[in-house]
């Protein structure tokens, strides 16, 4: 998936340059009302040009980001394009992120002339967004069809930390996109690329500079003086280059875990500060160093290398009289699962000290896994917290130690010669993770910080269905069974739950006539999937002729691989195994008239199989479906094989039995 | 502002929020109460009280209790403000199931966010959040939160029953207004009179709700405020900002509003200049008209900005022409500087938008409006312009703003009217499908549909707003068929009075019918199976609200492959309702199946009773809908 990686060689000095200039805009450019790379395109990115460097600012380094952005708008579906918004941090001790030199024009060819409508400064929106995060939003003023809009800007960021990723896809198509980052030699990033389109260019030149600083003296008593020193030093900055021409617009599709995961992107994270003259501060490098920053720190592990005593009373009265360590585990887990309330499932971060959040019942993923794994290393049980990326928030690094892809923490403990995980922020099984989780690579934050992979590929789901069909007072009386897979039977104890039984049942109502005996077991458990009992009528009418689906309501109607081809792999939540099996009696005075035909087919050899088997002995019809699919992930060169596949699973679940009365 | 804020948060410590107040153990919740409730709002007062002509006070207090996790939103704190409105303080406390307090609310654990809906630029609306997160149910939350308006324009409304799945126990609203002001309010669903007291020179109005069960969702409903107990509140003198004015009437609503506006519609010297080389040459005033709104259409787009005052008054002409963008209040006062400037008078036009949303109380004037749109009266024909659309028809109100009533904003005050009524016959689709099924249940498909207008406004939407990708995707994939291949598609927009569009499709529906041996089924209805039921409503009570009248006419060719004859041919099935009829019929002739299925639903209000056979018609259009031929290969 990741395409490239840090270390760039130098790839050759021939560099394209674009000679796009803030307000040089001619008549010519207004000619081209339609791009070959998009025909469809309501608006062209013409080009996105931007820049990170380091620059001395008083006694400390910033980082300055520049962007210029030019837009073709060709009609109105694309006025979107002309609407920016920047998102500035904020950081402590006021100190924030800060827009300067913010530039922005529409152009209209009228009359043959360029005419230039600027933007003025009173049309930028600052909004707080959050603790963190304030957000400037601006639109361009005259925007009509076929207007040219540009704008640049410059942010200068106090932190050092946040070198400014760059996406080379979006939205819109776009001709040019290019992005330079100078890194000074006191800086170690790594570098992250991703995405399938390929660079124009790629390189490295390096370049002397020198950085001036200002230092306010003070006195010998500390006190400010008014006065300032001055010191310069000169370093190497390598200057990198990347270009991509002609990149498609990002395209969604069903079934991707996150488009995040697909688009062409580079971003880069902090590893070392190497300052003159002081030691050098590695920042995030290896495994290890992470683990040991997370647990020192105090929004996420401090508290666990605490004796933590508050909870020692609640602990001993959960653990009380358990036999094993097993048990001890489970009644932790479920006490904290019961009596805790998740209010955010994506965040790494605790934002309340342990203790508040122990006392609370209430918190975010991170800070209830982080009192369950708390408490049951209280009851001394060997446990580590888990950190991982949930599907929405795109794949987590495997290489690389960068905490900003971690989103979400789960419970790891060991008993015996057995690990489990755990999450206590959802409705779960001991020893369940929630579908979000299945997204590869994830982290213990054990000494050895050991990778596991939690992959939907190795998850399988099953559900099992069965009806039985027997004749009655010349009647068909149907009983039917189904244990769902474990997915679905959340999903159906969360929908019992806000709805009701009665409203569940009701909506089958209107599949078979006459339901009786409606059931849903294990519904309170959460161990197992639940299991749906019911038995209901089936109406001949005394019709000459009966045609009746063997899979009645359970048939797979629609192909869910709708469209005709594939750009990003399928990612499907787990791998499937869905029996289902029909014993049905004939009814008085009918024969079969026609059976369909039994068939089993495979999916590339040994991926999966679907199988079809229908069979009558004597009086009775004795059917069986089933479809297997032993992974969830399929390459876009498989789309094809699936969606036939699954073409071929809708015919043949929609084939018909036919009885006829008999004379 | 910080200092103000501290000593608040001092005054708060050193005070028992709630000192003396009784307890709300969940044990005193009557039985009857619980049924289907989530939630119980135990206690509830809501104060309003009118300051001065310019500044009023809300009060809301209330003790609300969860039963389950499904109630944990009604317990949940929720406070918007703006320029207009500032929060003076929040109070709350949290209490365990037997009514013991288990901790108060903390003001850092308050969240503060900007309140931006889809699609608004801008906006100072803001929310304040809060949430105790508890989950040991039963449990209890009391807040109190207090709130000033900076204006007599904004009235709150009492809304006892605030969640469908909530029940209420006792529920207060407390008006308190100066003798010689006359309070101006609706009830609905409320019988009786408000309790009215005087002290000094204040009077007090008072009204109350005592044990109300959960009034649970349904479909096709009317308006919140037809189905439960609610009262809405409306000024009779106005102040805001510099404004004043009398609101007693619609006539007073207007004048107010056209004075918010007045002489807010200079046009700069060069949009007047190009006013008149598009107009004066043009005869007739609806050339004029439609000239105009076109030129509307190519240089303005649609942003909203709401901020301040600014949520009611519009921009000023001269800044939409300079920017080329406003929100509907903006872009209509644009459009109708534009008329004035080449002779035509038209009217700023308020409206409560929103598709199917067309429940209004005419008999009270209020600010019951979310929209802005202009009105042209020309002698007997009136032409309607929705402003903040660059690509709809001069003249036509899609099913956003059509058929509800208006109020126009003149200089003479404002006038209530209806927007025009498109009827069934005109939200008309036509759908003809010519098709060859093939021995392997194959279906090759050829099928053109011609939309008229509130059938096209979502083609119509789509077609203006999306990627030409996103649109081959969106046909590619939402049809209600089990797998197919689109060989083309186009569509093409009519002009005319009536948008119309029509659409040109070809597609192999892969394993059409199903095939067992010899027998092939086929559904003779392709695309316009109803896909929709209801869930029976034993106990309905509400009216039945069905905005959208329309009709559907499907005739569909398919030729059967050779050597196949029916074995079994449905039979045509005939509804007639008063919601609407439904015929559908199925021949076969020269082996080819013909199906004809014609089905009008005429929309409008129906007592509750007739539930039942509103549910059997859906029911019976899904079933014949469904219907199949059944075929036979001649051996």
């Amino acid at each position: 998936m990741i395409l490239a990686s840090c270390l760039l060689t130098v790839l050759g000095t021939a560099q394209e340059k674009n000679k796009i200039r803030f307000g040089k805009i001619s008549p010519e450019d207004f000619q081209k009302t339609s791009y070959d790379l998009d025909t469809g395109a309501h608006a062209v990115i013409l080009a996105d040009i931007g820049s990170s460097e380091f620059e001395a600012e008083k006694d400390h380094f910033r980082l300055v980001f520049k962007r210029h952005r030019r837009v073709k708008i060709l009609d109105k579906a694309g006025y979107d394009a002309a609407t920016e918004e920047l998102y500035l941090r904020k950081f402590s001790y006021n100190s924030e992120d800060k827009v300067s030199n913010l530039k922005a024009a529409t152009y209209n060819l009228e009359n043959g002339k360029v005419v230039e409508t600027a933007m003025d400064s009173k049309s930028v929106f600052t909004e707080k967004l959050d603790e963190d995060f304030i957000r400037k939003k601006f639109t361009l003023p005259a925007v009509k069809e076929g207007a040219i809009i540009e704008y640049s800007y410059t942010i200068y960021s106090p932190s050092t930390s946040y070198l400014r990723a760059w996406n080379f896809q979006g939205e819109y198509p776009c001709l040019w996109s290019e992005y330079t980052v100078g890194i000074p030699e006191f800086f170690d990033f790594i570098f992250i690329a991703q995405g399938y389109h390929p660079f124009e260019s790629k390189t490295r030149e390096d370049v002397r500079k020198t950085f001036a600083f200002r230092f306010d003296r003070e006195s010998s008593y500390g006190s400010k003086t008014g006065q300032t020193d001055s010191y310069s030093v000169g370093a190497n900055v390598s200057m990198y280059r990347w270009v991509a021409k002609n990149v498609p617009a990002l395209k969604e599709e069903n079934f991707t875990t996150s488009i995040s995961n697909h688009i062409s992107r580079i971003e880069f994270q902090l590893s070392a500060r190497k300052y003159p003259g002081q030691a050098v501060e590695e920042v995030m490098t290896t495994w290890p160093k992470l683990r040991e920053l997370l647990m020192k720190d105090e929004s996420y592990g401090i508290a666990l290398g605490k004796n933590n005593g508050f909870m020692g009373d609640e602990v001993t009265m959960v653990t009380a009289g358990a036999t094993s360590d097993e048990e001890k585990a489970r009644r932790i887990y479920y006490y904290v699962r019961n009596n805790y309330t998740c209010t955010d499932h994506s965040s790494l971060a605790m934002d309340k000290p342990l203790k508040t959040v122990f006392n609370s019942k209430s918190g975010n993923v991170s800070e209830i896994n982080m009192v369950l794994v708390a408490m049951l290393r209280k009851a001394g049980l060997n446990a580590y917290p888990v950190i991982l990326s949930t599907r929405s928030h795109g794949f987590a690094n495997p290489l690389y130690p960068m905490i900003n892809r971690f989103n979400y923490t789960i419970a790891e403990v060991s008993i015996g010669d057995k690990t489990h995980f755990l999450d206590a922020s959802y409705p779960l099984g001991f020893d369940k993770l929630h579908v979000s989780c299945y997204n590869g690579h994830a982290r213990i934050l054990d000494e050895e910080v050991t990778a596991v992979q939690f992959d939907a590929d190795s998850l399988l789901e099953q559900k099992l269905t069965s009806i039985i069909l027997r004749t009655e007072d010349g009647k068909l009386k149907g009983a039917f069974q189904q244990r769902p897979t474990y997915f679905e039977s959340y999903a159906l104890r969360s929908q019992v739950k806000e709805k009701g039984k009665e409203e569940y049942f009701k909506s089958l109502d209107k599949v078979f006539a006459k339901i009786s005996n409606p059931d849903i077991e294990d519904l309170d458990s959460l161990e197992t999937p639940v299991m749906v009992k019911y038995e209901f009528e089936y109406e001949t009418n005394d019709e000459d002729m009966i045609y009746l689906n063997p899979m009645f309501s359970e048939a797979t109607r629609n192909n869910p691989f709708k469209s005709l081809d594939r750009k990003y792999p399928v990612e499907m939540y787990s791998a499937m195994d869905e029996i289902y099996t029909l014993n049905m009696e004939l009814p008085a005075g009918y024969d079969v008239e026609e059976l369909p035909k039994s068939t089993l087919v495979k999916f590339n050899e040994d991926e999966g199989v679907f199988q079809y088997v229908i069979a009558r002995t004597g009086n009775i019809i004795q059917f069986r479906s089933r479809i297997k699919l032993n992974k969830a992930t399929f390459p876009p060169e498989e789309y094809a094989t699936l969606r036939d596949f699954f073409d071929m699973i809708v015919k043949k679940q929609g084939e018909q039995i036919v009885l006829k009365k008999k004379k | 502002m910080y200092r103000l804020l501290n000593v608040l948060c001092l005054l708060m410590l050193s005070g028992s929020a709630f000192a003396g107040d009784p307890v709300y153990p969940a044990l005193m919740i009557p039985a009857e109460l619980k049924e289907k409730a989530h939630s119980v709002k135990r206690w509830e007062e809501i104060s309003f009280r009118l300051v001065s002509t310019h500044e009023t006070r809300l009060t809301e207090h209330y003790v609300i209790t969860v039963l389950d996790p499904n109630g944990d939103d009604d317990a949940a704190l929720t406070a918007g403000y703006s320029k207009l409105t500032e929060i003076r303080s929040i109070r709350g406390v949290l209490y365990d199931a037997a009514g013991k307090m288990v901790k108060k609310l903390k003001q850092s654990d308050i969240s503060d966010e900007s309140f931006s809906s889809g699609g608004t630029f801008a906006t100072d609306d803001r929310v304040k959040r809060h949430n105790f997160n508890y989950n040991v149910y039963p449990y209890t939350v009391e807040y109190e939160i207090e709130t000033r308006y900076n204006n007599t324009f904004l009235f709150p409304y009492w809304l006892p029953r605030s969640a469908s799945s909530m029940a209420v126990e006792q529920s207060r609203m407390v008006v308190t207004v100066p003798k010689d002001y006359q309070l101006r309010y609706q009830a609905y669903n409320f019988a009786g009179n408000p309790q009215v007291s005087e002290e000094k020179d204040m009077r007090t109005y008072t009204w109350e709700a005592k044990n109300m069960k959960v009034a649970p969702a349904q479909v096709f409903a009317p308006a919140l405020w037809r189905r439960t107990t609610f009262i809405r509140f409306s000024p009779s003198e106005v102040e805001m900002d510099n404004y004043k004015g009398k609101l007693n009437t619609w006539e007073d609503f207007g004048r107010f509003f056209y004075a918010l506006n007045e002489g807010r519609d200079q046009l700069p010297e060069t949009v007047k200049q190009t006013v008149h080389q598009l107009t004066d040459n043009l005869s007739s005033p609806a050339e004029k008209i439609s000239a105009l709104y076109r030129y509307l259409q190519q240089t303005t787009r649609y942003i909203s900005i709401q901020l301040g005052i600014g949520g009611w008054q519009t921009f000023d002409a001269a800044t939409v022409a300079a920017k080329g963008y406003g929100d509907c209040k903006a872009l209509s006062n644009y459009m109708q500087a534009l008329l004035k400037e080449a002779g035509i008078r038209s009217h700023y036009t308020l409206v409560h938008a929103g598709p199917g949303e067309n429940d209004f109380d005419e008999t009270f004037s209020s600010n019951q409006f979310n929209h802005v749109i202009l009105c042209v009266p020309l002698g007997k024909d009136t032409t309607w312009l929705e402003c903040t659309s660059q690509y709809i028809q001069p003249g036509y109100l899609s099913g956003f703003t059509s058929n509800r009533p208006v109020l126009l904003v003149t200089e003479q005050g404002g006038k209530l009217v209806r927007t025009p009524v498109y009827k069934a016959e005109q939200n008309l689709q036509l759908r003809r499908i010519d098709a060859q099924l093939h021995p392997d249940g194959n279906l090759q498909a050829t099928i053109s549909t011609r939309s008229t207008c509130e059938q096209q406004d979502d083609l119509q939407e789509r077609f203006h707003r999306q990627s030409k990708e996103k649109i081959t995707e969106w046909i590619r994939t939402s049809l209600s068929l089990p797998s197919y291949d689109v060989a083309h598609y186009d569509y093409k927009v009519e002009e005319g009075a009536m948008p119309a569009i029509r659409e040109q499709l070809s597609l192999t529906a892969r394993n059409y019918a199903s095939t067992s041996g010899k027998r092939m089924f086929l559904e003779p209805n392709v695309l316009a199976k109803s896909r929709s039921r209801i869930t029976t409503e034993t106990d309905r009570r509400s009216v039945i609200h069905l905005p959208f009248a329309f009709k559907d006419e499907d005739t569909v060719n398919i030729a059967l492959p050779a050597g196949y004859v029916p074995e079994s041919i449905p039979k045509g099935t005939t509804l007639r309702t008063r919601f609407g009829t439904y015929t559908s019929s199925i021949t076969v002739k020269d082996n080819t199946v013909t199906y004809i299925r014609i089905t009008q639903h005429n929309g409008g209000d129906y007592l509750p009773d007739s539930f039942a056979e509103l549910e059997k018609f859906y029911d019976d259009i899904y079933k014949a809908d469904r219907c199949r031929v059944v075929l036979v290969k001649r051996e």
